[in-house]
């Protein structure tokens, strides 16, 4: 008992942070898994975290009641962005994405009387480590469930060919419409957790960092599976300790290319249900190879 | 002619990328309940008109009828959604999905149930889940791949994929079904399983339109055909006929002339 | 008047670095669809190639220049075979290399920490040319004067050989579309090779200007001048080198009259405003053409 108090006391806040980025994470891969590369997780985050914190701040609104209205905001910011930029081919919205991200930031910075402005926010309410995780659950949750419903049948097939979907009677608009949402609801979660996790937060909080870890982790736990991001997340956030751990005078330069070793052998990331099949596919082959076999053999005694 | 047993009417269609006329003003009509046959040599337009009919493309100029309804300003899935779906010429699978999925995603239109009540698991979205599924694997057996029901399309062989592909296409209960080249890669014994399929589906009332290559497949499979070059009509009616005609053998065959030259020289 | 004029060669100046920047960004996202979150390192890397080739060996002006610029088109010929070349035989898409590329950004910008001893160092005044010209009333550092020819020498450089060489025509034909390319003849690998290196090369340049004129050399340099060379190329259409151009320029210059004449806070603010007004009303940027879709 003991050890593991010591374990959590050092690598507790790994695990915190871990369970925020596995929010971000999730919001990009509810768009990627629809076949977008957006990377607005990073808007949906700040209007989440910023009218959290304010309603805790200014209203004294309570954690159970900040969070939903955290989600609500961002989801309605995620409507708003869907309308304007699902029109876009992929490269442009994936460059407009960016670019709103950049545009969120300097935006913040000159609405003082909403975000603190450069000053940032105080933030009165602190979320435990549990409500965290359990917060965390249920939305692994909804995803398990999206991902054997008909919504998900029909993202896949989006992702993987826009066009043959649309001839099956699938509209990519209203797919990637409600894959927006998703992310927007996902991404305001996870700004109002960073924000109770941090207990203060400015523009420089969401910003292009968030950006690149959400994408990093999602990308290398694997964008096929609702799993990939969280296990994603998990090892990206503790990638860095664990290299200040074992090479502390070039942390950064090891987890780059750790980075780059992961992606360049296991493209498709750690979790990839494809392969499962496809090994499955080799199993099942060799399994008839023998059988056939076995009746050959059965066949001449 | 005979508008009212017409299924389809292609009017004076055309389609250009930039300056080329892949399609310059084709007229073409089908009959319902007919298996039809849209032939041309190669480059002569015929996956275009697919294209068009489906709504991936929008027409330049001309009009696309489907009972009645004009198609050429729709989306898609709106085509699709009135009961027109379709195969590719090179087989279009989704990658990851297994067979069944495959076929499920293409029962989508008839799922009967909505969005919400599938992710809440409402005890009739469940139902509904369980009789699609029935449906497609009714549908895989049709095409006989139900013992493959469960693997991956992409570790199929290419006949097996294409029959995926059919049954994909007939999971939302079309009314037309456009086959791109068929039977593109198949031995004679698959393309004939094929033949066999589409001749059973026309007789449950199903209208087929297929864009074939072979000759001889065009005479046994269809019912009558439509003959293109340079993505115009060159003829159209019953496939013997057709291919009789003296226009379609020098598409095909070159100048009769030039063949007896070529005779001669030898 | 005299202040308007010199502010407007000022501003002019500081957009070309952004420009030169954006080009090269914009370059391998059209012709090779890499979104490159390490082109920034690049620039750091030139000015620190630069500066060390003149605090060394104590060289010209024109060769500390000449070592950024090929300096920098080799580190991203490097970082294309490393990061970018492995994944193109997986159809990784947008993402793999976004991936493989922001480790690039993290591996490099923090060896020029190292590199630099993680403070700013500055070229010595003697090393560059820093006298002012007098154009009449006007007068205007030497430095500005290079940046606006370098500028307008790449601009139309990469332009021509985009638009009238056989090169030129296998870029663009890598850019809709590899396997096409491949099979019409045309080597794809030649492409990729020259596209990373001109991008890098003409970043290293920005990188190198930039670092004298500011007196930063260091990793933040790359940053600084990634976040104003993206807004380019946003705004300027990132298939189009006029585009990225002339946006750059127009950013440059709106940002010194806003400091100048408004207020420094809310430099960068306009600067994003605008970026949010393209967005919406032309996404596909200056020159932007229609949108085509494939079946």
């Amino acid at each position: 008992m003991e050890t593991l108090l010591d374990l959590w006391a050092g690598y507790g806040s790994t695990v915190t942070f871990a369970s925020v980025n596995a929010f971000f994470a999730l919001s990009t891969y509810a768009v990627l898994s629809t076949g977008v590369l957006s990377f607005t997780t990073v808007v949906f985050a700040a209007v989440g975290g910023f009218l959290s914190a304010q309603m805790a701040g200014k209203f004294g609104v309570p954690l159970w009641a900040a969070f939903p209205m955290a989600a609500l905001g961002g989801g309605f910011a995620a409507a708003v962005v869907a309308g304007a930029f699902l029109r876009l081919e992929s490269h442009w919205m994936a460059l407009a994405s960016l670019a709103l991200v950049l545009i969120t930031r300097v935006t913040a910075l000159n609405t003082p009387l909403l975000t603190g402005g450069v000053n940032g926010l105080i933030v009165p309410l602190r979320v435990e480590p549990l409500e965290l995780a359990l917060l965390l659950a249920l939305c692994a949750l909804v995803f398990w469930r999206l991902h054997r419903s008909w919504y998900g049948l029909a993202a896949r097939a989006v992702r993987e060919d826009a066009a043959v979907a649309s001839t099956m009677g699938i509209s990519p608009y209203r797919v990637q419409f409600a894959a927006f949402l998703i992310s927007g609801v996902v991404g305001g979660l996870g700004g109002a957790a960073l924000a109770f996790t941090l207990q203060f937060i400015s523009p420089e909080t969401y910003f292009i960092g968030i950006a690149f870890t959400m994408i990093a982790s999602t990308v290398l736990g694997g964008s096929f599976h609702w799993l990939g991001p969280i296990v994603g997340a998990a090892v990206f956030t503790a990638l860095p300790t664990a290299m200040q751990a074992i090479v502390p005078q070039i942390e950064d330069v090891a987890k780059g290319v750790v980075l780059l070793l992961i992606m360049i052998f296991l493209p498709r990331g750690l979790i990839d249900p494809r392969a499962w099949g496809l090994r499955r596919a080799a199993r099942l082959r060799e399994e008839n190879e023998r059988r056939q076999q076995a009746a050959e053999r059965d066949a001449h005694a | 002619m005979h508008d009212g047993a017409s299924i389809l009417v292609l009017d004076d269609l055309v389609k250009r990328f930039g300056g080329v006329a892949a399609v310059g003003g084709l007229t073409a009509h089908v009959r319902r309940g007919s298996v039809h046959g849209l032939i041309g040599p190669n480059g002569a337009g015929k996956t275009t008109v697919i294209n068009l009919i489906t709504g991936l493309f929008h027409p330049t100029s001309g009009s696309i009828r489907f009972e009645g309804a004009a198609l050429e300003a729709m989306a898609p899935q709106d085509i699709a959604a009135r009961g027109v779906t379709r195969t590719y010429q090179n087989v279009r699978l989704f990658s990851g999905m297994t067979a069944l999925e495959q076929v499920m995603t293409g029962c989508w239109l008839r799922r009967g149930v909505s969005l919400w009540a599938s992710f809440l698991g409402l005890p009739a979205a469940s139902a509904a889940w369980r009789a699609s599924r029935d449906h497609a694997m009714h549908l895989l057996e049709r095409v006989g791949m139900a013992h493959r029901a469960d693997e991956l399309a992409e570790t199929l062989s290419y006949g097996e994929q294409r029959r995926i592909e059919i049954a994909r296409a007939l999971g939302s209960d079309p009314k037309l079904l456009l086959l791109d080249e068929p039977t593109a890669g198949m031995n004679a014994a698959e393309a004939d399983a094929v033949g066999r399929l589409v001749h059973e589906l026309r007789d449950a009332g199903l209208t087929i339109l297929m864009v074939e290559h072979n000759m001889s497949l065009v005479t046994a499979f269809c019912d009558s055909c439509t003959v293109m070059n340079f993505g115009r009509l060159l003829a159209e009616g019953d496939p013997r006929a057709c291919i009789a005609d003296p226009a379609v053998q020098e598409a095909y065959f070159g100048r009769k002339h030039d063949a007896d030259r070529i005779q001669a020289l030898r | 008047m005299q202040l308007f004029v010199e502010q407007l060669i000022n501003g002019w100046a500081l957009g070309s670095l952004y420009a030169l920047f954006g080009i090269g960004f914009g370059l391998v996202f059209s012709t090779l669809g890499i979104l490159n979150a390490a082109h920034g390192t690049y620039a750091s890397w030139a000015a620190i190639a630069g500066y060390y080739a003149v605090d060394r060996f104590g060289v010209p002006f024109p060769v500390a220049v000449a070592a950024g610029v090929v300096g920098g088109g080799l580190l991203a010929v490097v970082v294309d075979q490393i990061g970018f070349q492995p994944l193109r035989a997986k159809k990784t898409g947008m993402l793999g290399a976004l991936i493989t590329s922001i480790a690039f950004w993290i591996i490099l910008d923090s060896l020029a920490g190292f590199a630099t001893g993680q403070q700013s160092l500055a070229f010595p005044a003697t090393s560059y040319p820093n006298q002012m010209v007098v154009l009449g009333p006007l007068r205007v550092p030497q430095m500005q004067i290079i940046t606006i020819l370098a500028l307008l020498v790449c601009t139309v450089g990469i332009y021509l050989l985009i638009q009238k060489t056989r090169i030129g025509a296998a870029m663009r034909a890598v850019g809709w579309n590899e396997v096409a390319a491949a099979l019409g003849g045309v080597n794809a690998r030649m492409v990729i090779l020259l596209t990373a290196f001109l991008a890098g090369a003409t970043s290293g340049l920005a990188g190198v200007l930039g670092g004298i004129s500011t007196s930063n050399v260091s990793f933040t340099l790359g940053e600084g001048l990634m976040l104003k060379g993206f807004a380019a190329v946003v705004v300027g259409g990132y298939d189009d080198v006029r585009g990225t151009a002339i946006a750059g320029i127009c950013l440059g210059v709106i940002e010194v009259f806003v400091a100048q004449y408004i207020s420094t806070s809310f430099r960068d603010g306009f600067t994003y405003l605008l970026l949010l007004a393209f967005l919406i009303a032309r996404p596909r940027g200056l020159f932007g053409s229609a949108n085509f879709v494939r079946a």
